[in-house]
């Protein structure tokens, strides 16, 4: 009996103590570590489910160390059998042939360099036990950021690559397209586009991933710059990738436009093709769009071209939607809210910069005037001459001159300069607003705004931030006649006098972060009565 | 109990009495309490709260609740994580949130006037009451200081006077439910220079949540705590992040709490109906056992004793025939000493 | 009667008699202090925790603990088994004390104790499970001392009045199971109203079963440790009969209590599966649930099962205290351990020594009052003139 009793009394001692452990080993907080290298070595779920944590390899922490013994990228990486410069991104083998060969090169070509190493008395990395490598959690945290390609660094690569004498850039160092037939890459001048119209997420027949794509283009790139003693862009994972040396990346101010013979101005159709079968969207005019201008406000031709440089509306975005464009018809494509990608879309998004937030954010939030169509979708100038007669060039043009973009508002002896609200004066005194103020602050604030401009043109546009509802004129209605007693159960939706003037000014205050009056002072904005 | 009527008429339904009971089920299964009709509530809405403290100062003016030890307009006192107290039927705290524009955060604590309350459930005085107007009011002439009010509120809105000694009485905020009879507007919300605070019918203001909700989906999760929250409260939260980040509880589920209860409840008539019965089965089965043992143990000594009389009878009747025998020989020895003597004296006379 | 006098005198300060007198002396200051001070005087309660140790100690564990006179007379009258009847009074002794003091402590720990009738004369909250436990109680308590008046009477002499409640013995005893089933039950079930505060591990919707069931563990252990002590002090008290089926009583109930804890267990188990609470075994609280589950229940279920097997008698004394000491926990956790879990630590509630002094003095009143009554009246031997009755 004594026995069997104090065989219990040991396994609860051990039960306890291991949860201890356990319990102990969770709450300690290791500080983890930034970095931007890290690689998962998890090949083997292709073939099978993995037996062991996957592996978390730091690349650069090898390649410096193979620096030092002078020793380079073909250490680990085969050269592609199509070109001797080119190397394989996989490590020590050019495919993925099988389950056990992988599993046998990264433990063969692994673990004998790091012996090797290790027996010149070297650090090396894991010989022997096989949670070293293969660790759940290896306290480390990615830090690694994609890289934009932006104007500034395509600008950077042409300059660097000018022929000398032609003084004329090397498009197709990078830029090229795949000739089904010969198999073969070829360059096509003025056909150039982003490299993601063709390279995909995921590798598929005869195209590399973007991920494979940029990182032996790139780096080889780099790197034969780099043995020729050339000034070039990074090599390592960090160069590209980490947060801080993307700070470091070097920036042009001004960056001259890419010449691809893309259009300047176009006139934008909904009835390219007419087809007279469906006239419901031709009945709009055509909007007149500057493109040239837009290429300033963007970084890349894929802000709108998301896809390809081809029409929008051809192929996918079609008046009624295809299933090549995910059944997004064009009204939607070119209207579609919250969608950077839609001309509404960004011209929203552009709304939520504080000096359009200040109104936008509370009664214009969402709101849409129906003259606002006409704004894009011009008037044709000449009267009885369809669009289509005109040349359209010339037509985009006119109609783009003719636009005025500038925000409009009364002359001054229109606008009230103070405004004393009286309607709460109840503990403190009556405000006094000073409203011609707010108004220039606010039309000084969009002042450099085209896209403010245009829309904002007429006279009285800007009184509605705060005189919403009304109509444009230079005596809106006070604002007692719609606010009164709060929490009016025939008007549900309508704050009363009080929430809706506070809610107003504290809003275009908060938006606009200005620092007087607080939104807690009372007395910044009423002074306190006089007893 | 609502459960288990319900399960139990889903199986009615399903055993094909579902034609003649159709619309009772029907009705039954869709059972649940959703408020009094046009019952009022408060909608908050933080994205609107700028943190000023009015509504404390309104709150304390209108209850006439003791001073605080810090004015109303000392707004540093919000960055601390304070909760309601017997001097304090509302608080306003500040939640940091990291995101630029929705930096800070406020959101003011008070009852959330459950539709159906966990502390109205939980008092065995019923000294808490849902009013058809929306509140949940206590009246303090009943009750006993259990203190279980406070224990069953989920949002733990109930204060206790712990330092009196004759009248110590739960306090929290009534919705001010006297001004809203007389048609006043509660303390807090007619302060509220912002509308934060929306006065009105519970469905108007789900109505009023949605709507924004609507309007401005960036700016607000969608999402109303209370409408379904512990089956729904009167007081109703907006927010523009997660209600977790407002201290909120997420985990409450939308469960009312009266049913956490109900099927322990439920029990009570089952285990004074059933065990009486099956406690006397067990005494008479008990008791029954022990006749039996009786029984047959009578019988043992009986046919024992049987046993042994008998063969006590059979020794005596041996014994008695033997004695006879003895007897019987001695007689005769007798009998026959007395001829020879008679003999033997008759031959002497003749002689 | 001079020399009686002069004995009285002369054992007045025996060590317990002194130590209980300061005891009481503490405890009527204390009791003087809460309620001229009110509840904040003397205790560390507070919004965020409106039970304290008067709850969760007096309350919850004083009714677990006086459950043995329901266990016991139910085995005996019900059940049949008379071999164990000579524990019955005193258990029922021990049930009835218990329950007086539960009720005693509930006046310090309500705010208005005058009122405790309310529910019952004023206004019925019958949605309360509170309520349920009240009624059971208050219902129970009567039950008890019905019970337990015998032994009174027959010390009283009065003979009639004795033999009429003799009679209902039965009545009663199915009385007490009934009311023990449901506010034994309800204990727990006052939690069940409590999900988001109660640490998953420890709300179930089984709550009301598992307190239930500990109530029969807490019975039956309490049956065992009080007659130990009983003989160990009282000794002299008890007949040969006692004294006889005192160690018959230890293996009979340690053998029902291990049975009991090892169902337990398994209930306990399926609780945590039910409610799929798996991964909360990885943490603090977690390893506290697994001390409660084995070194409190599986534990005492595997050593009484033991000392039954060997008949060591002293193994299964000390297991009773186990199992006494683990259904304290018990309670403890479910009122006050991980009740309230998800507060900061500040916000957590630790009992005032205040407190603790109260409950102290509630449970020396109980072992005063235990010692007066055992060392009068018949409990612990037969009644020489009432021996026929049972």
């Amino acid at each position: 009996m004594k026995k069997s009793m104090l065989q219990w009394a040991g396994i609860l001692v051990v039960f306890i103590l291991v949860l201890t452990l356990c319990i102990e080993a969770k709450d300690t907080n290791e500080i983890l570590e930034h970095r931007s290298d890290l690689i998962t070595i998890d090949t083997l779920k292709s073939f099978d489910a993995l037996e062991r944590p996957k592996v978390v390899f730091l690349h650069d922490l090898h390649t410096e160390a193979l620096e030092k013994s002078n020793k380079d990228c073909k250490t680990c990486h085969l050269s592609e059998k199509s070109s001797k410069d080119r190397l394989s991104l996989k490590f020590k083998r050019l495919k993925d042939t099988g389950k056990q060969e992988v599993m046998d090169i990264y433990h063969a070509e692994c673990i004998g360099c790091h012996k090797e190493i290790s027996a010149s008395d070297q650090d090396a990395g894991p010989v022997e036990v096989c949670g070293e490598c293969h660790k759940k959690d290896a306290g480390l945290i990615s830090s690694n950021l994609p890289v934009a390609f932006d104007k500034s660094l395509h600008f950077r690569h042409t300059e660097a690559n000018k022929d000398e004498k032609t003084n004329k850039g090397d498009c197709g160092l990078c830029h090229h397209e795949y000739d089904e037939k010969a198999k073969k890459l070829f360059y096509a001048k003025e056909k150039e586009g982003s490299c993601r119209y063709c390279h995909m997420k995921e590798t598929e027949e005869n195209r590399m991933s973007m991920r494979l794509a940029s990182h032996s283009g790139c780096i080889d790139c780099h790197k034969k710059a780099a043995d020729n003693k050339k000034k070039t862009g990074p090599i390592k994972c960090s160069g590209c990738h980490d947060p801080d040396m993307q700070q470091k990346i070097e920036k042009v101010k001004v960056v001259p436009r890419i010449e691809r013979k893309q259009p300047d101005i176009v006139l934008i159709h909904a009835n390219k093709q007419k087809t007279n079968k469906d006239d419901r969207i031709s009945r709009m005019n055509p909007v007149p769009f500057d493109h040239k201008a837009h290429e300033g406000y963007n970084d890349t031709c894929l802000a709108c071209h998301h896809a390809s440089l081809d029409s929008c509306s051809k192929k996918c975005h079609t008046p009624t939607g295809s299933k090549e464009g995910k059944y997004v018809n064009l009204e939607s494509a070119m209207h579609q809210k919250g969608n950077k990608k839609s001309c509404l879309g960004c011209h929203e998004i552009n709304q939520r910069q504080p000096n359009c937030a200040a109104c936008h954010s509370l009664n214009a939030e969402n709101r849409m005037l129906e003259t606002s169509c006409q704004i894009c979708h011009m008037k044709p100038l000449l009267k009885n001459s369809p669009a289509t007669t005109m040349d359209e060039k010339l037509m985009a043009e006119m109609l783009l001159k003719s636009k005025k973009a500038a925000s409009g508002t009364y002359k001054d002896e229109d606008i009230p300069e103070k405004v004393i609200i009286k309607e709460l004066a109840e503990e403190y005194e009556p405000v006094e607003l000073p409203h011609r103020k707010i108004i220039k602050t606010l039309l000084n604030n969009i002042k450099d705004n085209t896209l403010a401009g245009y829309f904002h043109a007429e006279k009285g546009m800007v009184c509605q931030s705060c005189h919403h509802n009304s109509p444009l004129d230079t005596k809106p209605p006070r604002c007692g006649s719609c606010h009164s007693k709060p929490f009016d159960g025939r008007n549900i939706f309508r704050p009363g006098i009080k929430g809706a003037y506070h809610q107003q000014c504290i809003r275009c205050h908060q938006v606009l972060k200005l620092e007087k009056p607080k939104s807690t002072g009372c007395t910044d904005c009423h002074k306190d009565k006089k007893k | 109990m609502s459960i288990s009527r319900r399960k139990f008429l889903g199986w009615m339904g399903a055993a094909g009495l579902s034609t003649a009971f159709g619309s009772p089920v029907h009705a039954a299964a869709n059972k649940h309490f959703k408020g009094y009709p046009d019952s009022l509530g408060v909608l908050f809405d933080s994205m609107l709260c700028i943190g000023c403290r009015n509504c404390e100062a309104g709150c304390n003016k209108v209850n006439g609740l003791p001073p605080p030890d810090l004015p109303f307009d000392d707004l540093t006192v919000l960055s601390k994580k304070r909760r309601v107290n017997t001097r304090t039927f509302t608080v306003v705290n500040l939640y940091d949130h990291s995101e630029g524009i929705k930096n800070p955060l406020f959101r003011k604590i008070q009852c959330n006037h459950c539709l159906e309350p966990a502390c109205a459930s939980a008092c065995f005085v019923r000294a808490f009451t849902k009013t058809k107007e929306g509140s949940v009011v206590y009246d303090p002439s009943v009750c006993v200081g259990c203190r279980y009010c406070m224990i069953a509120c989920p949002f733990e809105i109930p204060t206790y006077e712990y330092d009196k000694v004759l009248t110590p009485r739960i306090r929290k905020c009534t919705m001010c439910h006297p001004r809203v009879i007389e048609g006043k507007l509660p303390g807090c919300v007619e302060i509220c220079p912002n509308e934060a605070l929306t006065f009105g019918k519970r469905k108007d203001l789900i109505k009023i949540a949605r709507d924004r909700i609507r309007k401005y989906p960036d700016r607000y999760v969608d999402h109303i705590y209370g409408e379904n929250e512990m089956g729904g409260t009167s007081w109703l939260y907006l927010s523009g992040v997660p209600f977790k980040e407002l201290g909120m509880r997420e985990d409450l589920g939308v469960t009312p709490a009266p049913e956490l209860t109900a099927g322990s409840l439920s029990t009570v008539p089952m285990v004074a109906g059933l065990w009486p019965v099956l406690l006397t089965g067990l005494y008479a089965v008990s008791k029954r056992k022990e006749k039996i043992a009786k029984i047959e143990q009578h019988q043992a000594i009986a046919s024992t004793l049987e046993k042994a009389n008998a063969e006590a009878e059979s020794k005596l009747s041996k014994a008695l025939a033997k004695a006879q025998k003895e007897k019987d020989a001695a007689i005769k020895i007798e009998i026959k000493k007395a001829l020879e003597e008679a003999k033997k004296t008759q031959e002497k006379e003749g002689s | 009667m001079s020399e009686k006098a002069a004995a009285a005198s002369k054992s007045f300060f025996t060590p317990f008699n002194v130590v209980a007198g300061i005891i009481v002396i503490i405890g009527l200051i204390l009791t003087a202090l809460r309620f001229t001070g009110g509840l904040a005087a003397v205790t560390n309660l507070s919004d965020y925790n409106p039970w304290g140790i008067w709850i969760g100690f007096d309350l919850l564990v004083g009714v677990a603990l006086a459950a043995g006179g329901y266990v016991t007379s139910a085995a005996v009258y019900l059940f049949g088994m008379k071999r164990y009847h000579s524990a019955v009074r005193a258990a029922i002794l021990t049930g009835f004390l218990g329950y007086a003091l539960v009720v005693l402590a509930l006046h310090y720990d309500v705010g208005r104790p005058w009122r405790l009738p309310y529910p019952f004369i004023i206004q019925q909250g019958t949605t309360s499970v509170l309520f349920e436990v009240a009624a059971c109680v208050a219902l129970y308590l009567t039950v008890l001392f019905l019970e337990f008046s015998p032994a009174a009477l027959e010390w009283l002499g009065m003979e009639k009045l004795r033999n009429l409640i003799t009679k209902l013995t039965l009545v009663l005893t199915i009385f007490g199971v009934i009311l023990s089933t449901l506010h034994q039950s309800s204990l727990g079930a006052l939690f069940l109203i409590a999900p988001s505060k109660l640490h998953p591990l420890w709300y179930s919707p089984y709550l009301p079963v598992f307190f239930f069931v500990t109530s029969v563990i807490a019975g039956l252990s309490m049956v065992i440790f009080e007659s130990t002590l009983s003989h160990r002090y009282f000794g002299d008290k008890m007949d040969e009969d006692h004294i006889r089926e005192k160690d018959q009583i230890a293996l009979g109930f340690g053998k029902a209590a291990s049975y009991v804890l090892a169902g337990y267990f398994a209930i306990k188990v399926i609780g945590v599966s039910a409610g799929n609470h798996w991964h909360f075994l990885g943490t603090s609280y977690g390893l506290w649930f697994l001390v409660e589950l084995f070194g409190f229940v599986a534990l005492p279920c595997f050593l009484y099962a033991v000392g039954v097997r060997d008949k060591n008698l002293r193994l299964i004394r000390w297991t009773a205290v186990i199992a006494v000491l683990g259904i304290i926990l018990n309670r403890f956790n479910v009122c006050l351990i991980a009740f309230n879990w998800h507060l900061p630590s500040s916000e957590r509630y630790f009992p005032h020594w205040m407190e603790i002094g109260i409950s102290v003095f509630v449970v020396t009143i109980g072992v005063i009052l235990y010692r007066f009554i055992v060392t009068r009246m018949p409990i612990l031997y037969e009644h020489p003139e009432y021996t026929d009755a049972h």
